[in-house]
């Protein structure tokens, strides 16, 4: 990987800012422009990018393999669990006014009902998904049959 | 229509939640995680027989995702055709899944094999829902999600062979899902609906102004769900993908995933497209024609074949031709045998892939000509291929002749016997390629000279069930064929 200070100092700069922006992207999913998948690859590719500017290390110790391939799977089955908790409350799969989710005051943060809390878990899925991808990628480039396995 | 209570969706969702819940249990608890996907997929399948006693043969119920009423939300629906495939989709893969628990040590390496279970549960739902969805995109999206987890449990295995095979059906089916989705949007402009019902009627005031963006949605389904289900000029991925995977992915990909497709063309055809359509451009005539050739050369191809597992997925390109043909003949005779096939050729195509991944679990050993005298050191494994090489032929007593029988009924029906000299050479033709195999590895002089591994016992046992199923359906095939009759009627 490239060995550059002035790579390095901007990224660890930048790095915070644009997992404050994913984190504004998945929060706002139900208000304005973007959600889940587009906030979530936002912080994924802050993760992608300390780890391409500095090692593989450096990003791992941001979040592990293992955080990171539990969180994929946490997110999903939250997104599942949540459209289970409707039929709990008597609505259909996936209902959200009529399970009683409540709706709050359109254009409010709290507001929307089940679509902000399914945002969220997409954002914690597609986030880890990115980072799991690219940690897979970076560890095929060994040469085959020396299988260093880092979880 | 009354509704159908949560079952359909927690079907779908019960084998979803398994899926992502195997991978986190099998860092702790590896046998946990197989038992998690076993529950989820046992589960799933008394489901479907509950509703099958509930829908019965005639009537259909339905239900709104997210309370959602269509032409908005997504529909699902429960008619006697939809559970019928359900029981096939849950209960084959139930059976496969045994299988798989005792096979996959041997082929996988330790790591995947959680994740393998997670791409099974996922294939499944997907394959439910395809059989359940009554929306055109919904049926894209599950499409997508079938195609990619379809490829995943080839290229798992980490061989180049099976990363070649995937890359190549990932190519071919993503140009199939392309194909689909352009389709719904010539639909979706003329209609402006995506659920089947609306669209159906809303496409026979459609047909006389704006014909030929039908015509065109039609060619590109027929294109779609071809390369899908491997109909004859589109299938050249198969051979390859269903060689080279592991063997209960091949019984998973030959026994269901192909059929899943031919099942939603069906659905398009006949819940989609309204009759009008189908009398004015010959598209069933379009699919028989493809379908006949589909069987010939299928057989053709697999009697070359010198790899028994790359011979048993040629062979699959001739028998999921048959259903196809069943579709084409457009008549209730002929779409019974077409349907029973699905069922009959899930049965038999999974014994015989099993019984091949037996063989190669205990020995090693591929080719066709290395197989001379293994009937006396692996007894079951190979009685079990004959019951199933039976089948294909179509001998008594198997299932492979009620579907037969019922195919030649209707092309006698509509009076077209070139379709049935097809059918009957095409049994020929299997005998040609299947009987060697048994004659050779039971009644050859020469002693197998390999080491032998023995069987483990979860295989034993889905290898014998596969032999019983493969049987039952063929004598027992009375009250599937009374319910086929019941459920055809709403269709003419």
């Amino acid at each position: 990987m490239m060995d550059d200070q002035i790579v390095r100092i901007t990224s660890r700069l930048v790095a915070p800012f644009i997992q404050l922006y994913g984190i504004y992207i998945i929060l706002h999913g139900h208000l304005s422009p973007g959600g889940g998948f587009s906030g979530g690859a936002i912080f994924g590719a802050s993760l992608v990018l300390i780890a391409l500017s500095f090692n593989l290390e450096a990003g791992i110790k941001q979040i592990s393999h293992q955080t990171a391939s539990v969180l994929e799977s946490g997110g999903a089955l939250g997104f599942a669990l949540t459209g289970l908790v409707a039929i709990a409350f008597g609505g259909n799969y996936l209902a959200n006014r009529s399970a009683g989710f409540p709706l709050g005051e359109a254009g409010q943060f709290f507001s929307s009902g089940a679509i902000l809390v399914i945002t969220v878990f997409v954002g914690i899925k597609v986030a880890s998904t990115i980072t799991t991808l690219f940690y897979n990628i970076i560890e095929k480039e060994e040469p085959l049959g020396n299988h260093k396995q880092t979880d | 229509m009354e509704s159908a209570g949560h079952q359909p969706v927690l079907i779908i969702v019960l084998l979803l939640i398994s899926a992502f819940i195997a991978p986190l249990l099998y860092r702790r608890w590896r046998f946990l995680s197989g038992a998690v996907v076993l529950a989820a997929l046992t589960g799933s399948f008394i489901t479907a027989l509950l509703l099958l006693s509930k829908s019965g043969a005639s009537s259909s119920l339905s239900y709104h995702l997210g309370n959602w009423p269509p032409p908005w939300g997504i529909e699902l629906i429960i008619d006697p055709l939809r559970v019928y495939m359900l029981l096939v989709v849950t209960g084959v893969s139930l059976w496969i899944f045994i299988y798989a628990l005792g096979d996959l040590k041997h082929e996988l390496h330790n790591d995947v094999i959680g994740w393998y279970y997670s791409l099974y549960a996922v294939l499944v739902a997907s394959m439910s829902a395809i059989t359940l969805t009554n929306d055109l995109f919904n049926l894209f999206v599950l499409m997508e999600i079938c195609a990619i987890t379809a490829c995943a449990i080839i290229t798992i295995k980490d061989q180049r062979e099976c990363l070649e095979a995937g890359f190549k059906y990932l190519i071919m089916s993503a140009m199939g899902t392309g194909c689909f989705l352009l389709g719904v949007a010539m639909i979706y402009m003329v209609t402006g609906y995506l659920n089947y019902s609306f669209i159906q009627s809303e496409l026979s005031l459609a047909l006389t102004d704006y014909p030929l963006n039908i015509f065109t949605a039609a060619a590109l389904f027929i294109v779609a769900f071809g390369t899908k289900a491997a109909l004859f000029p589109l299938h050249v991925w198969l051979p390859d993908a269903h060689a080279a995977a592991p063997s209960p992915s091949s019984a998973m990909l030959s026994g269901l995933v192909i059929k899943i497709y031919a099942f939603a063309l069906f659905m398009i055809f006949y819940r989609v497209f309204p009759r009008s359509l189908l009398d004015t451009i010959p598209l069933n005539e379009i699919i028989l024609w493809l379908g006949a050739m589909g069987v010939m050369f299928g057989s053709i191809y697999a009697m070359l074949q010198t790899d028994l597992k790359k011979m048993l997925a040629y062979s699959s390109i001739s028998q999921i031709a048959f259903i196809f043909m069943g579709i084409g003949l457009d008549q209730p005779l002929a779409l019974t045998g077409g349907l029973y096939h699905i069922m009959v050729h899930a049965f038999t195509k999974s014994t015989l892939f099993m019984s091949a991944g037996a063989i190669i679990y205990s020995t090693g050993v591929r080719r066709i000509s290395d197989l001379g005298g293994i009937g006396k050191v692996l007894p079951l494994p190979l009685f079990a291929f004959t019951i199933g090489s039976a089948s294909m032929i179509g001998l008594p007593g198997t299932g492979g002749l009620i579907s037969k029988w019922y195919l030649a009924l209707g092309t006698l029906e509509t009076g077209r016997i070139l379709f049935l000299l097809v059918i009957l050479a095409s049994s020929l033709l299997n005998a040609i390629y299947y009987m060697p195999i048994v004659i050779n590895a039971f009644m050859s002089g020469e002693e197998f000279k390999e080491k032998v591994k023995i069987v483990p016992l979860s295989m034993q046992v889905t290898l014998a069930a596969g032999m019983i199923l493969v049987v039952i359906s063929g004598i027992f095939s009375r009250q599937v064929i009374i319910f086929f009759e019941q459920a055809l009627t709403s269709l003419y």
